[in-house]
Protein backbone atom coordinates (compact mmCIF):
# COMPACT_ATOMS: atom_id res chain seq x y z
CA UNK A 1 0.00 0.00 0.00
CA UNK A 2 1.52 3.29 -1.13
CA UNK A 3 1.64 6.42 1.09
CA UNK A 4 -1.44 8.16 -0.86
CA UNK A 5 -3.69 4.71 -0.15
CA UNK A 6 -2.53 4.83 3.45
CA UNK A 7 -3.66 8.75 3.48
CA UNK A 8 -6.71 8.08 1.25
CA UNK A 9 -8.33 5.11 3.96
CA UNK A 10 -7.10 7.12 7.27
CA UNK A 11 -9.36 10.46 6.24
CA UNK A 12 -12.11 8.53 4.45
CA UNK A 13 -12.26 6.62 7.90
CA UNK A 14 -12.37 9.77 9.88
CA UNK A 15 -14.76 11.21 7.47
CA UNK A 16 -16.40 8.15 7.72
CA UNK A 17 -16.51 8.29 11.78
CA UNK A 18 -17.57 12.01 11.96
CA UNK A 19 -20.48 10.82 9.77
CA UNK A 20 -21.15 8.45 12.39
CA UNK A 21 -20.88 11.05 15.07
CA UNK A 22 -23.74 13.09 13.80
CA UNK A 23 -25.71 10.27 13.49
CA UNK A 24 -25.85 9.35 17.08
CA UNK A 25 -26.25 13.10 17.89
CA UNK A 26 -29.32 12.98 15.29
CA UNK A 27 -30.45 10.30 17.63
CA UNK A 28 -29.52 11.11 21.38
CA UNK A 29 -29.51 14.96 21.20
CA UNK A 30 -32.87 16.14 22.93
CA UNK A 31 -34.95 18.91 20.17
CA UNK A 32 -35.04 19.58 16.47
CA UNK A 33 -32.35 22.11 17.44
CA UNK A 34 -29.52 20.59 19.06
CA UNK A 35 -29.75 17.72 16.37
CA UNK A 36 -29.44 20.13 13.78
CA UNK A 37 -25.89 20.94 15.31
CA UNK A 38 -25.22 17.65 15.01
CA UNK A 39 -26.05 17.30 11.53
CA UNK A 40 -24.58 20.12 10.04
CA UNK A 41 -20.80 20.34 11.66
CA UNK A 42 -20.05 16.22 12.42
CA UNK A 43 -21.42 15.84 8.31
CA UNK A 44 -19.79 19.25 7.15
CA UNK A 45 -16.49 17.52 8.66
CA UNK A 46 -16.99 14.16 7.54
CA UNK A 47 -17.43 15.11 4.10
CA UNK A 48 -14.56 17.55 3.91
CA UNK A 49 -12.79 13.96 5.13
CA UNK A 50 -14.31 12.11 2.63
CA UNK A 51 -13.21 14.46 0.21
CA UNK A 52 -9.51 15.30 1.22
CA UNK A 53 -8.86 11.80 1.33
CA UNK A 54 -10.08 11.38 -2.66
CA UNK A 55 -8.00 14.41 -3.92
CA UNK A 56 -5.01 12.20 -4.31
CA UNK A 57 -7.00 9.79 -5.98
CA UNK A 58 -8.37 11.93 -9.16
CA UNK A 59 -6.50 12.23 -12.55
CA UNK A 60 -6.15 16.45 -13.52
CA UNK A 61 -6.99 19.66 -12.02
CA UNK A 62 -10.82 19.69 -12.77
CA UNK A 63 -11.38 16.63 -10.96
CA UNK A 64 -9.98 17.56 -7.82
CA UNK A 65 -11.92 20.85 -7.85
CA UNK A 66 -14.95 18.96 -8.58
CA UNK A 67 -14.73 17.55 -5.66
CA UNK A 68 -14.09 20.58 -3.59
CA UNK A 69 -16.82 22.36 -5.55
CA UNK A 70 -19.01 19.77 -4.37
CA UNK A 71 -18.09 20.34 -0.84
CA UNK A 72 -18.47 23.90 -0.82
CA UNK A 73 -21.60 23.73 -2.12
CA UNK A 74 -22.79 20.93 0.58
CA UNK A 75 -21.28 23.32 3.36
CA UNK A 76 -23.34 26.78 1.56
CA UNK A 77 -26.38 24.10 1.63
CA UNK A 78 -26.33 23.00 4.86
CA UNK A 79 -25.26 26.42 6.33
CA UNK A 80 -28.14 27.85 4.80
CA UNK A 81 -30.85 25.53 5.35
CA UNK A 82 -29.87 24.70 9.02
CA UNK A 83 -30.99 28.08 9.67
CA UNK A 84 -33.65 27.50 7.98
CA UNK A 85 -34.64 25.00 9.65
CA UNK A 86 -33.87 26.47 12.92
CA UNK A 87 -36.36 29.36 12.58
CA UNK A 88 -39.20 27.06 11.73
CA UNK A 89 -38.04 24.75 14.75
CA UNK A 90 -38.19 27.74 17.04
CA UNK A 91 -41.27 28.74 16.10
CA UNK A 92 -43.43 25.86 16.08
CA UNK A 93 -42.07 25.18 19.52
CA UNK A 94 -40.21 22.72 21.28
CA UNK A 95 -41.31 19.32 19.96
CA UNK A 96 -38.57 16.93 19.35
CA UNK B 1 -23.73 45.09 -15.38
CA UNK B 2 -20.12 44.44 -13.61
CA UNK B 3 -21.79 42.58 -10.90
CA UNK B 4 -24.07 40.75 -13.67
CA UNK B 5 -20.86 39.77 -15.76
CA UNK B 6 -18.64 39.00 -12.92
CA UNK B 7 -21.59 36.55 -11.68
CA UNK B 8 -21.32 34.71 -14.88
CA UNK B 9 -18.24 34.31 -15.28
CA UNK B 10 -18.32 32.63 -12.02
CA UNK B 11 -21.18 30.34 -12.66
CA UNK B 12 -19.92 29.32 -15.84
CA UNK B 13 -16.59 28.32 -14.33
CA UNK B 14 -18.82 25.85 -11.99
CA UNK B 15 -20.26 24.63 -14.75
CA UNK B 16 -17.07 23.86 -16.06
CA UNK B 17 -15.91 22.52 -13.36
CA UNK B 18 -18.94 20.35 -12.62
CA UNK B 19 -19.46 19.00 -16.06
CA UNK B 20 -15.18 18.09 -16.25
CA UNK B 21 -14.53 19.82 -19.78
CA UNK B 22 -15.35 22.55 -22.02
CA UNK B 23 -16.91 20.15 -24.86
CA UNK B 24 -18.82 22.11 -27.51
CA UNK B 25 -22.56 20.85 -26.40
CA UNK B 26 -21.63 21.36 -22.93
CA UNK B 27 -20.28 24.75 -22.85
CA UNK B 28 -23.67 25.78 -25.15
CA UNK B 29 -26.05 24.33 -22.33
CA UNK B 30 -23.38 25.57 -19.51
CA UNK B 31 -23.97 29.47 -21.26
CA UNK B 32 -27.47 28.76 -20.73
CA UNK B 33 -27.97 27.48 -17.00
CA UNK B 34 -25.05 30.24 -15.97
CA UNK B 35 -27.29 33.02 -17.43
CA UNK B 36 -30.66 31.35 -15.82
CA UNK B 37 -28.49 31.48 -12.57
CA UNK B 38 -27.10 35.24 -12.91
CA UNK B 39 -30.66 36.28 -13.72
CA UNK B 40 -32.23 34.46 -10.25
CA UNK B 41 -29.38 35.47 -8.30
CA UNK B 42 -29.46 39.12 -9.28
CA UNK B 43 -33.50 38.62 -8.42
CA UNK B 44 -32.74 36.87 -4.82
CA UNK B 45 -29.61 38.94 -4.23
CA UNK B 46 -29.30 42.15 -5.93
CA UNK B 47 -26.24 43.82 -5.72
CA UNK B 48 -27.33 46.93 -3.88
CA UNK B 49 -27.99 43.64 -0.80
CA UNK B 50 -24.32 44.26 -0.21
CA UNK B 51 -21.37 42.82 -1.26
CA UNK B 52 -19.21 39.36 0.27
CA UNK B 53 -15.66 40.56 -1.06
CA UNK B 54 -14.13 36.76 -2.30
CA UNK B 55 -11.07 37.54 -2.50
CA UNK B 56 -10.80 38.84 1.84
CA UNK B 57 -13.39 35.89 2.37
CA UNK B 58 -10.44 33.68 1.01
CA UNK B 59 -7.59 34.48 2.99
CA UNK B 60 -9.90 33.64 5.92
CA UNK B 61 -10.29 29.77 4.81
CA UNK B 62 -8.11 28.62 7.13
CA UNK B 63 -9.68 29.80 9.89
CA UNK B 64 -12.52 28.64 8.58
CA UNK B 65 -11.29 25.44 8.13
CA UNK B 66 -10.16 24.51 11.93
CA UNK B 67 -13.37 26.25 12.98
CA UNK B 68 -15.05 23.48 10.95
CA UNK B 69 -12.37 20.74 12.45
CA UNK B 70 -13.17 22.00 16.08
CA UNK B 71 -16.86 21.89 15.60
CA UNK B 72 -17.20 18.39 13.83
CA UNK B 73 -14.87 16.96 16.67
CA UNK B 74 -16.66 19.33 19.48
CA UNK B 75 -20.35 17.95 18.26
CA UNK B 76 -18.96 14.56 17.80
CA UNK B 77 -17.56 14.10 21.65
CA UNK B 78 -20.63 15.63 22.66
CA UNK B 79 -23.22 12.90 20.41
CA UNK B 80 -20.64 10.00 21.58
CA UNK B 81 -19.06 10.62 25.19
CA UNK B 82 -21.71 10.15 27.94
CA UNK B 83 -20.43 11.94 30.02
CA UNK B 84 -19.99 15.73 28.14
CA UNK B 85 -23.19 17.64 28.97
CA UNK B 86 -25.58 19.30 26.76
CA UNK B 87 -26.28 23.35 28.21
CA UNK B 88 -28.63 24.26 25.23
CA UNK B 89 -30.18 28.05 25.37
CA UNK B 90 -30.67 30.97 23.50
CA UNK B 91 -27.95 33.57 23.59
CA UNK B 92 -28.73 37.65 21.64
CA UNK B 93 -25.75 38.51 19.86
CA UNK B 94 -25.66 42.19 18.97
CA UNK B 95 -24.04 43.05 15.75
CA UNK B 96 -22.80 45.75 13.83
CA UNK B 97 -23.74 43.83 10.69
CA UNK B 98 -26.52 45.23 8.98
CA UNK B 99 -29.18 42.84 7.28
CA UNK B 100 -28.31 41.98 4.24
CA UNK B 101 -25.86 39.74 2.12
CA UNK B 102 -23.16 40.53 4.60
CA UNK B 103 -25.02 39.77 7.74
CA UNK B 104 -26.40 36.19 5.79
CA UNK B 105 -22.51 35.45 4.73
CA UNK B 106 -21.74 35.61 8.48
CA UNK B 107 -24.63 34.02 9.87
CA UNK B 108 -23.86 30.98 7.71
CA UNK B 109 -20.52 31.29 8.99
CA UNK B 110 -21.23 31.03 12.44
CA UNK B 111 -23.59 28.56 12.03
CA UNK B 112 -20.17 26.46 10.96
CA UNK B 113 -18.91 27.23 14.42
CA UNK B 114 -18.41 25.11 17.34
CA UNK B 115 -22.04 25.18 18.92
CA UNK B 116 -23.74 28.13 17.49
CA UNK B 117 -26.64 27.88 15.00
CA UNK B 118 -28.50 31.39 14.22
CA UNK B 119 -32.00 31.22 14.39
CA UNK B 120 -33.77 34.49 14.39
CA UNK B 121 -32.65 37.99 13.84
CA UNK B 122 -34.01 41.48 14.38
CA UNK B 123 -32.46 44.90 13.53
CA UNK B 124 -29.84 44.73 15.80
CA UNK B 125 -29.10 40.94 17.11
CA UNK B 126 -29.10 37.79 16.14
CA UNK B 127 -30.46 34.71 18.19
CA UNK B 128 -28.20 31.81 18.72
CA UNK B 129 -29.29 28.10 19.13
CA UNK B 130 -26.09 27.43 21.89
CA UNK B 131 -24.73 23.73 22.58
CA UNK B 132 -23.61 24.89 25.74
CA UNK B 133 -24.62 28.44 27.03
CA UNK B 134 -21.57 28.12 29.87
CA UNK B 135 -19.17 29.12 26.68
CA UNK B 136 -18.66 32.14 26.33
CA UNK B 137 -20.64 32.61 23.13
CA UNK B 138 -20.92 36.08 22.76
CA UNK B 139 -17.33 37.09 22.81
CA UNK B 140 -16.48 34.38 20.39
CA UNK B 141 -18.79 35.75 18.15
CA UNK B 142 -17.72 39.42 18.21
CA UNK B 143 -13.89 37.90 17.88
CA UNK B 144 -15.67 36.49 14.38
CA UNK B 145 -17.35 39.67 13.76
CA UNK B 146 -14.04 41.49 13.35
CA UNK B 147 -12.13 38.73 11.72
CA UNK B 148 -14.50 39.02 8.85
CA UNK B 149 -15.30 42.63 9.29
CA UNK B 150 -12.93 43.68 5.86
CA UNK B 151 -14.52 40.78 4.07
CA UNK B 152 -18.39 41.29 4.42
CA UNK B 153 -19.41 45.13 3.68
CA UNK B 154 -23.00 45.96 4.52
CA UNK B 155 -25.37 47.05 1.83
CA UNK B 156 -28.41 49.02 1.27
CA UNK B 157 -31.07 47.43 3.57
CA UNK B 158 -33.73 46.09 1.66
CA UNK B 159 -37.40 45.66 2.40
Amino acid sequence: MSLADLFTVVAVSAGAFFFLAGSVGLLRFPDALARLHALTKADNLGLGLVVLGLLPRVDGLLGALKLVAIWALVLLASGAVSQLVARVARRTGPRA
Amino acid sequence: MGTAFARFLGFAALWVVLVRGVAPADLAVGVLAAAVATWASLRLLPAEAGRVNLGALALRLPRFLWQSVVAGVDVARRALAPGVPLRLGFVGYRTGFARGAARNAFATITSLMPGTVPVDDTEAEISYHCLDVGQPVAAQLAAEEREYADALAPGKRLG
